[in-house]
């Protein structure tokens, strides 16, 4: 094999990308909830708007398609965390959240952008079972995922850039130059020919560290760099430890075991009529949410979770579908909880009643602040 | 029985699936590599998307802004933007974020009777004071810088 076909199709432990999908899909959620929908008014107002790329001229997206949009990313996001995540899910979710921030200059959030990036990797990366990716010897189970490989490229190129504008700027730039050497190195530690990588590799975690938490940065990216650095940068062992504590519940969900009574057939309608019935009951809960488009956000949800779960439905035996609707159910119960523990929705609200007031708009003013008040802490 | 032992890892790609996996990566690099470049060459310097200039937060530059028409009649009538739109592309106008500022200007003209619209912008920091017109039915937005900034 070729130097270059080494780096980018070498081994790595598995737990790495098992664990990089769900901690940032489970970030993304609640970073679409509590932080994109309460901005979400300012949508369509006065019919005015201006979109990222051309082909979006002429639409003004309303604050009830932004939400809609949010919503459904959101729970698929978090469903997919949940339970083990479905490539025409992790789809469904970058078309959406990219949807979500593209279709306004009003988002212009750069870490948007990456994070867009790092779901396209994400379609990629192998959909791991826990016990795929968590053997429950003390062997780390590790495989080739070039696409792994890819997310940490791409992490490094966003680096190098941070670094090339600051020298540019006359800037210190030493320390993003850091993580971008770093992170090239530090997909490389995990394999068994270069124990001098997967030793210095994770003392380079101090970079990326450092860089976040020590200099100002917009919404959660600090959160999920910091986030991502722990895990790309951890010795392997550590990882492995971790991820086995973190999903011993996930690896023993009934799955695949054989039913203890009753027929194949018997246990496949049972299985079906219960999954037909949590989605449709599962986007009910959005109802109690009260923020335009968030129910058709969720019943779009339930449809997409249906796509995913095609001829599953109602060929299999296993309990598998019913984990599915189960973990669809929990994305639209925490988008619920969220909205309801939190301050987003009254926010939405109360930054609605501004606007509509500067606009001198006092019908639309009335409606929000009645709704604002509803909702105040 | 499919159990609770460990799963096999996911299959080697094979000499093919290398072939095309290195295909997609190569263009996916190249592309993140390029995409940020692209600012160089761009006529709105203002224009920071995709490209990692603020992936930290820098300071943003006071900037205040003054909208008039010229109706038919010869008449200058000043425009309120706060009362058309939402605050946040107020911000944008009053930066001079190009591709804002002529979508505004165009709107201002699909009212009746108008001829041409107007944008006085002051900024704190190297924008300066720099005017817009566009006269309606005409393509782009004239741009005048008044005085530097800074």
């Amino acid at each position: 094999m070729k130097a270059l076909e080494r780096y980018w199709f070498g081994d790595v432990a598995l737990g790495r990308p098992y664990l990089l999908l769900r901690m940032v899909l489970v970030l993304l959620a609640f970073d679409t909830w509590l932080n994109m929908m309460p901005d979400g008014a300012k949508y369509g107002v006065g019919a005015f708007n201006v979109a990222h790329f051309p082909w979006f001229d002429g639409f003004v997206p309303s604050a009830g398609f932004y939400l809609g949009v949010l919503a459904f990313t959101g729970v698929l996001a978090l469903s997919q965390a949940l339970y083990r995540p479905h490539r025409i899910a992790i789809v469904l979710i970058a078309m959406g959240y990219t949807l979500g921030w593209s279709c306004s200059l009003l988002d212009s959030v750069p870490y948007h952008y990456l994070l867009s990036l790092y779901l396209v990797c994400f379609v990629f990366f192998p959909m791991l079972s826990a016990r795929a990716a968590f053997s429950r010897s003390d062997r780390v189970p590790r495989g080739s995922v070039a696409a792994y490989v890819l997310f940490c490229v791409t992490t490094a190129i966003v680096y190098f850039y941070v670094a090339a504008w600051a020298a540019a700027r006359g800037e210190s730039y030493w320390l993003p130059m850091a993580c971008c050497v770093g992170y090239l190195a530090v997909s490389m530690q995990d394999r068994v020919e270069l124990p001098a990588i997967r030793l210095l590799a994770p003392m380079l975690v101090a970079a990326p560290l450092t860089f976040h938490l020590a200099t100002p940065q917009e919404g959660w990216l600090p959160l999920y760099m910091t986030g991502i650095a722990l895990l790309v940068f951890s010795p392997m062992h550590w990882v492995h430890a971790f991820g086995r504590a973190l999903t011993q519940p996930a690896r023993g969900l009934v799955d695949e075991t054989e039913p203890a009574q009753g027929g194949l057939d018997e246990r496949a309608s049972q299985v079906f009529y219960l999954s037909l019935f949590g989605l449709v009951v599962a986007p009910m809960l959005s109802m109690f949410v009260d923020l335009p488009g968030v129910k058709t956000g969720c019943s779009l949800t339930a449809i997409a979770m249906l796509v995913v779960m095609g001829r599953q439905l109602y060929f299999t035996p296993r309990w598998r579908p019913l984990w599915r609707v189960a973990s669809l159910f929990g994305g639209c119960l925490a988008l619920l909880v969220t909205m309801s523990a939190s301050d987003a929705r009254f926010d939405y609200y109360r930054q609605g009643a501004l606007d509509a007031d500067r606009r001198g708009d006092t019908e639309a003013a009335m409606m929000f602040r009645e709704k604002a008040e509803r909702y105040a802490p | 029985m499919a159990s609770l032992e460990t799963e096999p890892p996911p299959a080697r790609p094979n000499g093919k699936a290398r072939r095309r996996g290195g295909a997609f990566i190569a263009a996916f690099v190249v592309l993140q590599f390029l995409i940020p470049l692209t600012y160089l060459a761009r006529d709105d310097a203002a224009d920071e998307r995709f490209t990692w200039r603020r992936l930290t937060e820098t300071d943003a530059p006071t900037c205040e802004t003054e909208a008039s028409l010229e109706r038919l009649n010869g008449e200058r009538e000043a425009v309120v933007l706060e009362k058309l739109i939402h605050q946040d592309w107020v911000a944008y106008v009053a930066q001079g974020r190009r591709a804002v500022v002529e979508a505004f200007l165009k709107q201002q003209c699909e009212a009746d009777g108008v001829v041409s619209v107007a944008l006085l912008n002051r900024c704190d920091d190297d924008r300066g004071v720099r005017e817009f017109t566009l006269r309606c039915g005409g393509e782009r937005a004239h741009e005048t810088m008044k005085t530097a900034g800074r």
